[in-house]
């Protein structure tokens, strides 16, 4: 799906005093059908990269192949942006139209597809979403998390092959959190790439690969349990892990034998070491 | 969540309200054109006739018309005022220094107040049975024909469609920098009208930048979902003159040949 070579990026190119690299060096290869969760600070570069997936941005340096196809290619662009949908952080700021449903269509539109097709794609991704009954509705009444699946529908209307997210829980309340998630989800189930920029641990958990960004470049890449088990690494990082691999790893270091690898509530609460603490059997260094 | 409309659109699903809006668009058009020629009052009986026929076959309330008469009351009055008052003509009913009242003014002034009344009657008919998306596609389609002239009719139709988005966004932007502001002890509704003009600028401001920040946002998004201007871009929802809307059409301009014929008939 995804391929770089030594892609590297810089904001002001032609600037005498140029600042820091943006991006430095990416080497990444990203399989169809994966579901990759992309981690960093503000500033680590994670947005930019994801504005290189789908051609919004082009590297300074290096190349970046999306189906084989070269991001820095003019005639290339519309192709990829059309395979590599986009959801935004601000759900106000990307939907364009007055009525839920033409919105869902704009993408659609813009590829030149027929009138019945545009239909069918646009009733197609609303059910996907869950929000077929709002498809008349003002998108300015919807909740952010209405509104963030509506982005969802009109994306998944242009048929992509993988879909970007960049930050689209940053805005929502824990409910709003909880659609776009499960929406991302089921979605992957369904052979869409799925690439989730965050900063929220437990969303990263959900993935089946994490890649960490600290300046520009990614530091950390493997399975989410890989990543997480690196606690104090993490932690350096500022980043942290998910509550429950950070309470199994204070157990951890109080002497319980509790295992590296816990990602959820429902692992931790499996644990046997843990059950024998629950029930008051426990000691440490057993 | 806030409940602004854009427009004064009333849905009562009369067969008005379906009608094709391109033609009512051109109705109005050339209903408009046609008063500009009446010059009797047979002309403006009939296009009363006419207007509350509409109404009539709109069931939108009559209040809802009169309504937006009383917003160009003070330009009614004096429009009339000008029209009785300077007047120049050969009857004259009553003379004081440079005022001169004369049976050509007063049917001047009566003309202009009909006329207005029609016109602004006539174009609120078109807003209250039409959705502004609506109005938006009837004028980018109706107007295609100017693409052969480099009109960019596409590009003004898209930007009256993100402008009627942006109008929720701003007016909620708005509500919150008032109250930020207030939050901090800004006295908005207080003082003399230059003190509240002024105290306006620290709510303006801000809200100048998130309009730049939102359409800066909203061009990337549009870009990401490979919107290039009217490149190869379909729409789902095509108009199509169905046979109702050719006999609407049909009755529109013969209703506004008949207005505008009066011209010569007396």
């Amino acid at each position: 799906m995804f391929k770089s070579q030594n892609l590297s990026f810089e904001y002001a190119p032609h600037d005498s005093n140029p600042p820091p690299l943006t991006l430095k060096n990416i080497n990444i290869s990203i399989q169809t059908g994966e579901f990759v969760a992309i981690l960093g600070h503000n500033g680590s570069g994670k947005s930019t990269l994801a504005r290189h997936l789908n051609a919004l941005l082009t590297p300074t340096e290096g190349t970046l192949w999306v189906n084989g196809l070269d991001t820095k290619d003019p005639a290339s662009t519309w192709g990829i942006r059309q395979s590599t949908g986009m959801v935004f952080q601000n759900p106000d700021n990307q939907i364009v139209a007055t009525i839920v449903e033409e919105d869902v269509a704009f993408g659609a539109e813009n590829l030149g597809v027929p009138p019945e097709e545009i239909r069918r794609r646009v009733d197609d991704s609303l059910a996907k979403v869950g929000m077929l009954a709002y498809a008349s509705h003002q998108p300015h009444q919807l909740s952010g998390g209405q509104k963030q699946r509506i982005a969802i529908a009109g994306v998944l209307a242009m048929r992509p092959s993988c879909i970007v997210f960049d930050e689209p829980t940053a805005m929502l309340d824990p409910s709003g959190r909880k659609e776009v998630l499960s929406a991302a989800a089921n979605l992957n189930k369904e052979g869409i790439t799925i690439i989730l920029i965050t900063h929220f641990m437990e969303e990263a958990a959900v993935a089946n690969r994490v890649l960490v960004m600290e300046d520009g470049e990614i530091i950390l890449d493997g399975t989410p349990r890989e990543v997480f088990s690196q606690v104090d690494k993490m932690q350096a990082l500022g980043l942290g892990v998910p509550q429950p691999t950070a309470l199994a790893h204070k157990l951890r270091q109080a002497g319980f034998n509790i295992s590296p690898t816990i990602l959820t509530i429902d692992e931790f609460m499996q644990d046997e070491t843990v059950k024998k603490i629950l029930k008051g059997q426990a000691n440490a260094n057993n | 969540m806030t409940r602004i409309t854009v427009g004064n659109h009333y849905p009562t699903g009369s067969i008005l309200h379906r009608t094709d809006p391109r033609v009512k668009l051109a109705g109005t058009v050339l209903y408009v054109t046609a008063l500009l020629f009446v010059n009797n009052f047979l002309g403006f009986i009939l296009a009363a006739v006419f207007i509350a026929a509409l109404i009539k076959i709109s069931k939108v309330p009559p209040r809802l018309i009169f309504r937006g008469l009383r917003m160009i009351f003070f330009m009614l009055v004096f429009a009339a005022s000008i029209n009785i008052f300077f007047t120049s003509g050969q009857n004259v009913l009553l003379h004081f220094g440079i005022i001169r009242i004369t049976t050509e003014g007063l049917t001047l002034a009566a003309h202009m107040i009909a006329r207005l009344v029609l016109i602004v009657t006539g174009t609120s008919m078109l807003t209250l049975t039409s959705t502004p998306i609506q109005l938006t596609d009837g004028i980018e389609s109706g107007l295609r024909p100017l693409k052969v002239i480099k009109v960019p009719v596409h590009d003004i139709a898209m930007i009256m469609t993100i402008a009627m988005r942006s109008i929720p966004n701003l007016s909620e932007e708005m509500d919150k920098i008032m109250k930020a502001q207030k939050a901090r002890g800004a006295e908005l509704d207080t003082g003399s009208l230059t003190k509240r003009a002024l105290s306006l600028v620290p709510i303006l401001v801000p809200l100048f930048v998130s309009a730049f920040k939102w359409a800066n946002e909203l061009a990337t998004a549009m870009e990401a979902r490979c919107y290039r201007g009217d490149i190869n871009r379909t729409r789902m929802k095509e108009m199509k003159m169905n046979a109702k809307d050719w006999a609407a059409a049909a009755i529109m301009l013969a209703s506004v040949i008949a207005i505008a014929g009066t011209r010569w008939v007396i």
